[in-house]
C-alpha cells in the first residue's frame, strides 16, 4: 500500500513549505465544482437516499397522528402543542442533559489520562490497549448485567467496598434518584476505550519534534502538556466533544436496559412512541425537537471552536 | 484509478436503487403454481421450532400446493417488526398475536375478517369460549392456536422439611400468607413466596377479592377502590417480608426461576410454560391453582393467529390458521412438547396432556379454566400496562403509598381511556 | 532517577489495575458462556464452576446456522467498512482541502444527519425501501451504511492536521487534487483511517434495529438478529446468549490489534514525526 512517494513526497515538502502559497482564488469560487463534486458524491447520494429522506418523512409523520398499521391523520402542529405542555418532554430532555453533564467529563478525562498513559513506550502496551478497547466492543447486554450485579444495592462489589469505608451505598439502578448516575457510571467505564482511541490517533499525529524542541528549552512537563499537547489535540478533542454529545443527547440502549422504567431519556420516550404506544406522530415530533436541540448545541459549538481549536 | 472507483461507486448505487424497482410486487405464487404464504411469530424461537417445523411439514403434506415461510421474532421486538411491516404495506400473510394486542390490531382494521374466507369452515373444534375471545364486532378475525394458565409451583421438599401442609385448590390469601412467613429462613436465603408486582398479576388479584378493574362500560377505570386496595396490598406486602425486594433481586435475569431451580424458594407464581425447564430439578415440586381471596381467578394468556388484511391468499390463510390452531397434529405437537395448550374442546385430546407424571397434580391446569380472569383491554393497552406496574412499584419500593400509588395509577388509566 | 522509577511503577500499577476492571465483564461472561444451565448468573458469581465446558458453544451452532449469519456479517461489516473509508475519506478531503461556496453549511447539513435518533428513522426509511422494492435484500441492509458523517467528521479532523505546506508544495509539483489525496494526505492520516475502519465495522457489526426491521429470510440475518433469537418469551439461556456474545466480540477484537499495529507502523515507518 506504501508508494515510493509516500516517504519522499513530504520530505520534499517539508524543504519546499517557505514557498508561496497557491492562491485558491485564481479562477473564481468555482474553480473547483467539478473536483469537489467528484469528491462528495459518493457520501452526498447515499447520505440523501438513506438519511435525508427518512428525515423528511419523519417531518411529515410528526403533522399527523398514526399508530402505524392504521392511515395517518392530519393534526398540524397538534403534536409538538402536546408535547410542549407535556411535562414527562421536559423530564426526558433533562434526565438527558443530566446524563451528558455527569458523562462528558468524566469519559473525556478518562479517555485523555488512557491515552497519555498508554502512548508511552511501555512492555504491554499493544495488549493494554486491546484490554481497554474490550468494554467499547461487548454488547450492552452483557455490560448492563454486569454492571447491575456490581451496582447491586444488597450485595454488589461497589456498596460493599463503600460500607468498609464506613459509607451506605445508595440502591443505584433500582432507585429513580440513583438510576441516572449508575446509567453515567456504567456508560463512562464502557467509552472510555472510544475517547482513548481517538485521542491516541490525535497524539500520534502530533510530530515528535515540537516536544523535543520544548524538552531543549527546558520546559517541564506539566508545560509541555499545556502548551504542546493540548493545543495539538484540540482537533482531536473538538471531534470527540461534537460527537459525544450528540451521541449522548441519543442516549438509549443502556437507559432502557439498566434502569428500565426508572428513568426515561428522550429517545427511549421516542421508541416506547413509535413502537409501544402507537404514537409514531408524536414520536416523530419529539425526533424533531431533540433534532432542533442538539443543532443548536453543535452550531455554538462550531462557532466557539474558532477559539479553541488550533489546526496544523 | 480513483475517478473510475467514484464513477462505479456512483453508478451502482443508483443502479440499485432505479432498477430493483417491482421486485416486492413479484405475484405470491412460486414455481409450479404453489402459493408461498407468510406465517410471522414469536412464541415458536428458541425451544420450539422444531415442533412448529413438525405442524408445517404435516400442513403441506395436507396441503400440497401451499408452502409455508415462517419467519420468527423474540416476543420483545415482535410488534415493533410486525408494525413497521403493516405500515410499509408488505404484513405477513399470517401472523400470531396475543389477547391483549387483538383489539388493537382488529379495531385498527388490519386484520382480515376470517369468514369472509371460511366457506362452511365447523369451528365446533375449538373450546367455545377461546374462539369468542378473539371476535371484534361479531366478526371472527384471528383463531385461538394455544392458551396457557398461571398457577402456583409450590417446592413439596421445603414443605415437608418445615412440617406444613402442602397447598391445596381451598387455599386463601391468608393461608398462603401464613404457609409464606413460616417458609421464609432470610439467613438460608430462602424465601416463602414470589409473585411479581406488576399489572398482570393486579388485575388477577383485584378479581380474586371481588373488585373489577374497568368500571362496566368500560369507559373508566375501577380499581382504585377497597378492593385494588387490598389486592394492591396483599402484592405489595410480599416484598421484604417472604419475597426478596427489587435491591435484593439486583436485576439478576431470571432471578425467580433460578431462585426456585436451586430450591430456595417455596412458593411461586407462575404460567404452565415453567413446566419444560422444571423437569430435571433435584427436589419434589407440584402445582394448585392459585389461592383466592373471596373468590377463585386464575390468569389466562392466550395467543391467536390472524392473517393479514391486505393477503392476497386469504383462503390459504385460513386453512393454515385452522390447522395450525385446531387440528390434531398440533394439538398433540403442543401437548407432547409442553407447548401451552390447544384451546381445542376435544376432552380426549387434552387427557393426553394429564399422562405427563411431572408435575402430578396437572389436573390444576384445566381447573384453574374454571374460573379465569381475562386482562382488561383498551385501545392503548401498553401504556395503560406500563402506568399501572410503574405506580406498584413505585409502592412495592416504599416510596408511595398503596393509596397514592392507586390514585395516580387511576387517574393515568383514565387519561388514556378518556 | 527514585523518582523516575516510582513514576514508572506506579504508572504500570495504575494501569494494569484498570485493565483488570476493563476485564472483568468479558472474563465474567466468558466463565458465564462455559458454565451449564442452571449455575448461571449466580451471586456473586462462582469463578470456579463445576461441569465447565464447550456445551453452550456447541448449542449455539446447533441452534442457530452459526456459519451462515456469521458469514453474512462478516461480509456486510467488511464491504460496509470499506464503502465508509473510501467515501468519508473523498468527502473529508473535499471539506478540508477544497474551497467551494457553502462548504461550512454543507459540512453542517452532514453533521446533520447524525442527530436523527435512529427510531424514528427506521419506519420512513423502510418505507422507502419498500417503494424501491429493496426489502429482505442485502443491498437494504447495506445501504444505510454506504456513507457514514462520523467518518467524513472524524477524518476531516485528521486531514487538517496535516499541514497544508506539504500538499501546498505538491500543488507546486504540479500534482491534482487526485494524486494529492491519494499519495499525500491518505498515507499521512493512517492512523485517523485505522481508528475509523474499526467504528465503521463496528457500526455494521452490532446494527439490530434495522436489520430486525428490513430483513424477513434467515439466509439474511446477522450475528446480533441470530443472538436475539435466544432469548424466550419467557426464559432465556444465558450460557448459550454469553457463548454468543463472547464470539461476537473476536472479529472486532482481532481488527483493533491489527489496526493498531498498522497504525503503530505506519507512523514508524514513515518517519514523519
Amino acid at each position: 500500500m506504501t508508494s515510493p512517494q509516500t516517504t519522499t513526497a513530504p520530505k520534499t515538502a517539508v524543504r519546499a513549505a517557505p514557498a508561496k502559497p497557491v492562491s485558491p482564488r485564481r479562477g473564481g469560487k468555482w474553480r473547483y465544482a467539478g473536483t469537489v463534486a467528484v469528491f462528495l458524491l459518493p457520501s452526498a447520494i447515499p447520505l440523501m437516499l438513506y438519511t435525508i429522506i427518512p428525515m423528511l418523512g419523519s417531518l411529515w409523520t410528526s403533522l399527523h397522528e398514526w399508530d402505524l398499521i392504521t392511515d395517518m391523520h392530519w393534526v398540524g402542529l397538534g403534536n409538538y402543542a402536546e408535547l410542549l405542555s407535556d411535562p414527562q418532554t421536559l423530564t426526558a430532555f433533562g434526565n438527558t442533559l443530566y446524563f451528558i453533564a455527569g458523562y462528558l467529563p468524566l469519559v473525556y478525562a478518562g479517555g485523555l489520562g488512557l491515552a497519555l498513559l498508554l502512548n508511552r513506550a511501555m512492555r504491554g502496551r499493544s495488549l493494554l490497549r486491546g484490554i481497554y478497547f474490550l468494554p467499547v466492543i461487548t454488547s450492552w447486554v452483557v455490560v448492563a448485567l454486569m454492571w447491575k450485579w456490581l451496582l447491586n444495592p444488597a450485595s454488589g462489589l461497589v456498596n460493599w467496598a463503600l460500607g468498609l469505608v464506613g459509607i451506605s451505598g445508595p440502591g443505584w439502578w433500582t432507585d429513580p434518584d440513583w438510576a441516572m448516575p449508575s446509567v453515567i457510571l456504567a456508560s463512562a467505564w464502557k467509552d472510555l476505550g472510544f475517547v482513548m482511541v481517538i485521542l491516541l490517533a490525535g497524539l500520534q499525529a502530533i510530530p515528535k519534534e515540537y516536544q523535543e524542541a520544548a524538552l531543549v528549552d527546558g520546559a517541564s512537563a506539566w508545560q509541555r502538556f499545556r502548551r504542546i499537547t493540548l493545543p495539538l489535540l484540540s482537533p482531536s478533542t473538538f471531534f470527540v466533544v461534537v460527537i459525544s454529545l450528540i451521541n449522548g443527547f441519543q442516549v438509549f440502549d443502556q437507559v432502557r436496559i439498566m434502569a428500565g422504567g426508572n428513568a426515561q431519556v428522550v429517545v427511549t420516550q421516542i421508541y416506547d412512541l413509535t413502537f409501544r404506544y402507537g404514537r409514531a406522530g408524536m414520536a416523530s415530533a419529539l425526533s424533531w425537537l431533540l433534532f432542533a436541540f442538539v443543532l443548536i448545541v453543535t452550531a455554538v459549538q462550531i462557532r466557539a471552536q474558532r477559539r479553541w481549536v488550533t489546526y496544523g | 484509478m480513483s475517478r473510475k472507483i467514484m464513477t462505479t461507486l456512483v453508478a451502482t448505487a443508483l443502479l440499485a436503487t432505479a432498477c430493483s424497482q417491482g421486485s416486492a410486487t413479484k405475484a405470491p405464487t412460486g414455481e409450479g403454481g404453489k402459493t408461498t404464504l407468510r406465517y410471522f411469530t414469536f412464541s415458536a424461537a428458541p425451544d420450539h421450532v422444531k415442533d412448529l417445523d413438525a405442524i408445517t411439514a404435516a400442513f403441506e403434506k395436507a396441503n400440497p400446493t401451499i408452502d409455508v415461510v415462517v419467519e420468527t421474532a423474540p416476543y420483545d421486538q415482535y410488534f415493533t417488526k410486525l408494525q413497521t411491516s403493516i405500515a410499509g404495506g408488505t404484513a405477513p400473510d399470517t401472523f400470531e398475536l396475543n389477547y391483549e394486542n387483538f383489539v388493537t390490531y382488529a379495531g385498527g382494521g388490519s386484520l382480515l375478517d376470517l369468514g369472509t374466507v371460511a366457506g362452511d369452515g365447523d369451528s365446533s373444534a375449538y373450546a367455545a369460549e377461546s374462539l369468542n375471545s378473539f371476535k371484534h364486532d361479531g366478526k371472527q378475525y384471528a383463531l385461538p392456536a394455544s392458551f396457557s394458565t398461571v398457577v402456583l409451583f409450590y417446592n413439596k421438599d421445603l414443605f415437608e422439611k418445615a412440617g406444613i401442609e402442602p397447598p391445596t385448590a381451598d387455599w386463601t390469601w391468608a393461608d398462603e400468607q401464613a404457609a409464606a412467613e413460616k417458609l421464609t429462613d432470610k439467613k438460608a436465603k430462602v424465601y416463602g413466596d414470589y409473585q411479581p408486582v406488576q399489572f398482570f398479576e393486579f388485575y388477577k388479584t383485584l378479581k380474586q377479592t371481588g373488585g373489577e378493574f374497568l368500571a362496566a362500560d368500560g369507559k373508566k377505570s375501577a380499581f382504585n377502590s377497597p378492593a385494588g386496595v387490598k389486592a394492591a396490598t396483599w402484592l405489595v406486602s410480599k416484598v421484604g417480608k417472604t419475597m426478596p425486594t427489587e435491591a435484593e433481586i439486583g436485576g439478576t435475569a431470571d432471578y425467580d426461576t433460578n431462585l426456585f431451580k436451586s430450591g430456595k424458594l417455596a412458593m411461586w407464581h407462575n404460567g404452565i410454560w415453567q413446566f419444560a425447564g422444571l423437569k430435571d430439578v433435584p427436589f419434589e415440586w407440584d402445582v394448585v391453582v392459585e389461592p383466592g381471596d373471596s373468590a377463585k381467578a386464575s390468569a389466562v394468556f392466550h395467543n391467536a393467529v390472524a392473517a393479514s388484511a391486505t393477503t392476497k391468499n386469504g383462503k390459504a390463510a385460513y386453512a393454515w390458521a385452522k390447522f395450525l390452531s385446531s387440528s390434531d397434529v398440533a394439538a398433540n405437537t403442543r401437548i407432547a412438547s409442553s407447548w401451552e395448550l390447544p384451546p381445542v374442546s376435544d376432552q380426549q385430546l387434552l387427557a393426553g396432556y394429564l399422562k405427563d407424571p411431572k408435575p402430578a397434580n396437572r389436573q390444576a391446569v384445566f381447573d384453574s379454566l374454571k374460573s379465569i380472569a381475562l386482562p382488561p383491554v383498551i385501545k392503548r393497552q401498553q401504556e395503560m400496562q406500563d402506568a399501572v406496574t410503574k405506580e406498584l412499584t413505585e409502592a412495592a419500593a416504599g416510596r408511595k403509598s398503596v393509596d397514592e400509588a392507586l390514585k395516580s395509577a387511576a387517574a393515568k388509566v383514565d387519561a388514556l381511556l378518556g | 532517577m527514585g523518582r523516575a522509577k516510582l513514576g514508572r511503577v506506579s504508572r504500570y500499577l495504575l494501569v494494569t489495575l484498570g485493565a483488570a476492571v476493563m476485564l472483568f465483564p468479558f472474563a465474567w461472561a466468558v466463565i458465564t458462556s462455559l458454565t451449564p444451565g442452571d449455575a448461571v448468573l449466580a451471586v456473586p458469581p462462582d469463578f470456579t464452576p463445576d461441569g465447565a465446558g464447550l456445551d453452550a458453544y456447541r448449542k449455539l451452532m446447533e441452534t442457530l446456522p452459526f456459519w451462515r449469519i456469521l458469514l453474512n456479517s462478516v461480509w456486510i461489516g467488511v464491504a460496509s467498512t470499506v464503502l465508509q473509508l473510501l467515501t468519508s475519506a473523498m468527502a473529508a478531503y473535499a471539506f478540508a482541502r477544497l474551497p467551494f461556496p457553502g462548504r461550512g453549511a454543507l459540512f453542517s447539513v452532514y453533521l446533520a444527519t447524525l442527530m436523527m435518533p435512529l427510531p424514528v428513522l427506521v419506519v420512513p426509511l423502510f418505507i422507502e425501501m419498500r417503494t424501491l422494492g429493496l426489502v429482505d435484500t442485502y443491498f437494504a441492509l447495506l445501504a444505510p451504511t454506504i456513507a457514514s458523517a462520523f467518518g467524513v467528521f472524524l477524518l476531516r479532523q485528521a486531514i487538517n492536521q496535516v499541514p497544508k505546506e506539504f500538499d501546498e508544495a505538491a500543488v507546486l509539483d504540479g500534482a491534482g487534487h487526485f494524486r494529492i489525496f491519494l499519495y499525500i494526505v491518505l498515507p499521512l492520516i493512517r492512523p485517523a483511517l485505522a481508528t475509523f475502519a474499526i467504528f465503521g465495522f463496528m457500526a455494521s457489526w452490532n446494527s439490530y434495529l434495522w436489520p430486525l426491521i428490513i430483513i424477513k429470510s434467515p439466509e439474511f440475518m446477522t450475528l446480533p438478529l441470530g443472538l436475539a433469537t435466544l432469548h424466550g418469551q419467557f426464559t432465556t439461556e444465558w450460557d448459550v446468549v454469553m457463548a454468543g456474545s463472547v464470539i461476537s466480540v473476536v472479529p472486532i477484537l482481532i481488527l483493533y490489534v491489527f489496526a493498531q499495529k498498522h497504525v503503530i507502523a505506519s507512523v514508524a515507518q514513515t518517519g514523519l514525526k
